[in-house]
C-alpha cells in the first residue's frame, strides 16, 4: 500500500436495524470522513453509495441490488453469527471483509481497507478474464492466419506464426487484429521472416 | 463519593526505553504527591513495573482490573504494550490513558490519547524542514510498527512535496550496529534524517552522525539535521553533553517553554527531584495524565469510563501543557506542537512553536488548517 487510505468524503450506506452497535459504528465511520445513510431495506440499484456495510446476520436475498457475488460496491459484511449459512450469505453478496460483532471499532478501518483491496482486485481480475477470454475467441483466426501464411510462403507452422508475430508487433496491433486483418484480405500477406 | 477510587500505573523502568518509563513513573509519582495533598486518601495508586516483559504487563493490567477493582490505568510506553493491554482494558470497560506520541490510526473508546498522532508531530516537522533543508530525506527506524509507519507516512509526504527519499533503514530494538546506516547516508547526502529508532540504537546512531558531521561538515545539524517526533529531556544524559547538540525533536512539552505556568511547575520538580532535573514531555505528560484523571473522576463524582469521557470533552481542563480538551470522536486531546533544538548543555531550545493541534488519527484532513496532500482513495 503506497498511499494511506482516505475515505473522507466517502458516502457509506449501513444496512442494519438501529441499535447501539450501529451508533458507535456510525460514529467510527464518520471520524474516518464518511457519510453515512442507515436503513433497514433494500438498497437502490441507482443510487450506489461508495462503500456498503450490511448485517448478514439477518440479510436477505434481495436487500442488496446485485446478484451473484459481482458487487459493483466494495462490501463489509457485519457478522456475529458463525453459522455456515450466513457466511455463505455475506460471500454470495460479494463482501471482501467482516466486522465480526460485538464491535471493536478497531476492526472499521481494517475492514473498509481490506474490502477496498479486495473490490478493486476483483475489477483488475474480471477485466483481465475478459481481456484473455477475447483472446482465446479469435484463437481460431490466429490459427487460419498461419495456415494461408504457410501455404502462400511455403513456411512450416512455426516459422508462419514467427512472420505474424512480427508483423503485428510491428504494426503495434494485437496478433488476433493482425491476423483477422490478413484473413479478411485487409491485409497484404505478409512476407516471410 | 466516599471510598478511596485506586488508579492503576503501568510503567516499564527497565529495557531499550527504561529511561522515558523511569521518567513517567516520576510525572506520575509526583502527581499523586500532589493529589494526596489537594485531596488526602481520596486517590489510591497501584503502580506496577512490567520490566518491558509483555506478558508481565498483561498480569500487571489484569492485577489492577481484577484484584484491585481500577478503571482507569495510566501507562504503556510502546504501541505494542499498548495494543496488548488494550483488550483487557475494553474486556473490564476500563479507560487506558496513553501519553507517548504514537503513529495514529487507531481511536478506541477505551483509550485517552495525551501523547500526540502524526498529523500533531510528524506533519508540522515536515511542514518546517522541508522548506528549509530541502525535500530529500534518509529515514531510519526502530524495526517495528511506529518506525514502519512513521517513516511510511514520511515517505507519502515527501512524494506529496515532489522530493524524494534518499534511503530507509531499520534496527532491531538495542542493535547499535549503526556504521553501514551511517555510511550509506554519507554516500547519499540527504537534506535530513528522519530518525524514528529507540533507545540505544537513536543513541548511538546520533553519536555516529556526530562523528561524520566532524569529517565532513555536510553532516552537521546546520545543513543535515537529524530529527525526531519522540527524543526527550530524560533521554539525553544516556546520549551525553554535546553529542546531540543541534539536532531536533518535536513534542507537546519542552523544559524550557518560558510559560508561568511551567516555571511553577518547575519549582515543584525542582523541590522534589533536584535542581538539575530536566522534565521531558514524558514526564509532563504521565503527570498530566494522571492530575486530568483523577481530577475528573472527583469532579464526576465517580470513576465510570463514561462520566469521566464526558467530562473531559466538556470543556478544556487546566494542564502544564495548556488548556486539554478531549475530542468526544478520536478521544485524542488537542496539543501545542514545540520543535526543539538540543544545545550545548543538553536543552532544547524553541525553533517554532503552534497552538494546540486537534487530532487527526486517521488522517482525513478533519480539524485542520493544511491539509496535506494524502490522495484520496477512490
Amino acid at each position: 500500500m503506497k498511499e494511506t487510505p482516505n475515505f473522507s468524503g466517502w458516502h457509506a450506506a449501513l444496512l442494519h436495524r438501529e441499535d447501539s452497535m450501529t451508533d458507535r459504528l456510525v460514529r467510527q465511520l464518520k471520524l474516518l470522513g464518511c457519510s453515512v445513510t442507515q436503513q433497514w431495506q433494500p438498497l437502490a440499484a441507482d443510487a450506489l453509495p461508495d462503500i456498503v456495510l450490511v448485517d448478514a446476520d439477518q440479510g436477505w436475498d434481495g436487500l442488496l441490488p446485485w446478484a451473484g457475488g459481482t458487487a459493483p460496491r466494495p462490501l463489509v459484511a457485519l457478522l456475529g453469527s458463525e453459522a455456515p449459512g450466513r457466511i455463505a450469505w455475506a460471500i454470495q453478496q460479494g463482501a471482501g471483509a467482516v466486522i465480526a460483532k460485538p464491535l471493536s471499532v478497531s476492526a472499521v478501518y481494517p475492514a473498509l481497507v481490506m474490502a477496498l483491496g479486495i473490490h478493486r482486485e476483483r475489477i483488475a481480475i474480471s477485466q483481465k478474464i475478459e481481456h484473455l477470454e477475447e483472446r482465446v475467441r479469435l484463437r481460431p483466426l490466429v490459427h487460419a492466419a498461419v495456415q494461408q501464411i504457410m501455404a502462400a510462403r511455403k513456411v512450416d507452422e512455426h516459422h508462419a506464426y514467427n512472420t505474424l508475430r512480427n508483423c503485428a508487433m510491428k504494426r503495434r496491433m494485437a496478433m488476433e487484429q493482425m491476423a483477422a486483418s490478413i484473413v479478411g484480405g485487409a491485409e497484404p500477406m505478409p512476407e516471410a521472416v | 463519593m466516599r471510598d478511596a477510587v485506586k488508579i492503576g500505573i503501568l510503567y516499564s523502568t527497565t529495557g531499550p526505553y527504561g529511561s522515558m518509563g523511569r521518567d513517567a513513573w516520576d510525572g506520575a509519582e509526583l502527581a499523586i504527591d500532589e493529589l494526596q495533598d489537594a485531596y488526602a486518601g481520596r486517590i489510591v495508586p497501584v503502580f506496577i513495573d512490567p520490566k518491558a516483559n509483555i506478558p508481565d504487563y498483561l498480569d500487571g493490567a489484569r492485577s489492577m482490573l481484577r484484584d484491585h477493582g481500577c478503571r482507569h490505568i495510566v501507562g504503556t510506553i510502546t504501541s505494542l504494550a499498548r495494543k496488548e493491554v488494550l483488550p483487557l482494558v475494553e474486556k473490564h470497560d476500563g479507560l487506558l490513558w496513553y501519553m507517548c506520541p504514537y503513529e495514529g490510526f487507531e481511536a478506541n473508546e477505551n483509550v485517552v490519547y495525551i501523547g500526540g498522532c502524526p498529523n500533531q508531530h510528524l506533519l508540522p516537522v515536515f511542514d518546517y524542514l522541508i522548506p528549509r533543508y530541502g525535500n530529500r530525506p534518509y529515514l531510519v527506524g526502530a524495526n517495528y510498527v511506529w518506525g514502519w509507519e512513521m517513516n511510511r507516512l514520511a515517505r507519502e509526504l515527501i512524494a506529496a512535496a515532489g522530493g524524494e527519499v534518499l534511503g530507509e533503514r531499520y534496527l532491531p530494538f538495542e542493535e547499535t550496529a549503526v556504521e553501514r546506516i551511517v555510511a550509506d547516508i554519507e554516500l547519499r547526502r540527504p537534506s535530513f534524517i528522519l530518525n524514528n529508532l529507540i533507545g540505544p540504537s537513536s543513541y548511538a546512531f546520533l553519536a555516529a552522525i556526530k562523528a561524520l558531521g566532524a569529517r565532513d561538515p555536510a553532516f552537521r545539524p546546520d545543513n543535515c539535521p537529524v530529527v525526531s517526533c519522540d527524543l526527550t529531556e530524560c533521554e539525553l544524559p544516556d546520549i551525553g553533553i554535546g553529542v546531540a547538540t543541534g539536532q531536533l525533536s518535536a513534542a507537546a512539552y519542552f523544559d524550557s517553554i518560558p510559560t508561568a505556568e511551567n516555571l511553577d511547575f518547575k519549582r515543584r520538580v525542582a523541590a522534589r527531584f533536584g535542581a538539575s532535573r530536566r522534565i521531558s514531555s514524558v514526564f509532563a505528560c504521565a503527570y498530566t495524565s494522571l492530575k486530568l484523571c483523577a481530577e475528573a473522576i472527583i469532579a464526576a463524582g465517580t470513576d465510570d469510563p463514561v462520566a469521566v469521557r464526558r467530562l473531559l470533552s466538556a470543556k478544556p481542563a487546566r494542564s502544564i501543557l495548556g488548556p486539554i480538551l478531549i475530542d468526544p470522536e478520536t478521544h485524542h486531546a488537542a496539543l501545542p506542537f514545540h520543535l526543539g533544538r538540543i544545545n550545548d548543555d543538553n536543552v532544547f531550545e524553541i525553533v517554532t512553536s503552534q497552538a494546540a493541534i486537534a487530532a487527526d488519527p486517521y488522517l482525513t484532513g478533519r480539524n485542520r488548517r493544511s491539509v496535506p496532500q494524502l490522495r484520496v482513495v477512490s
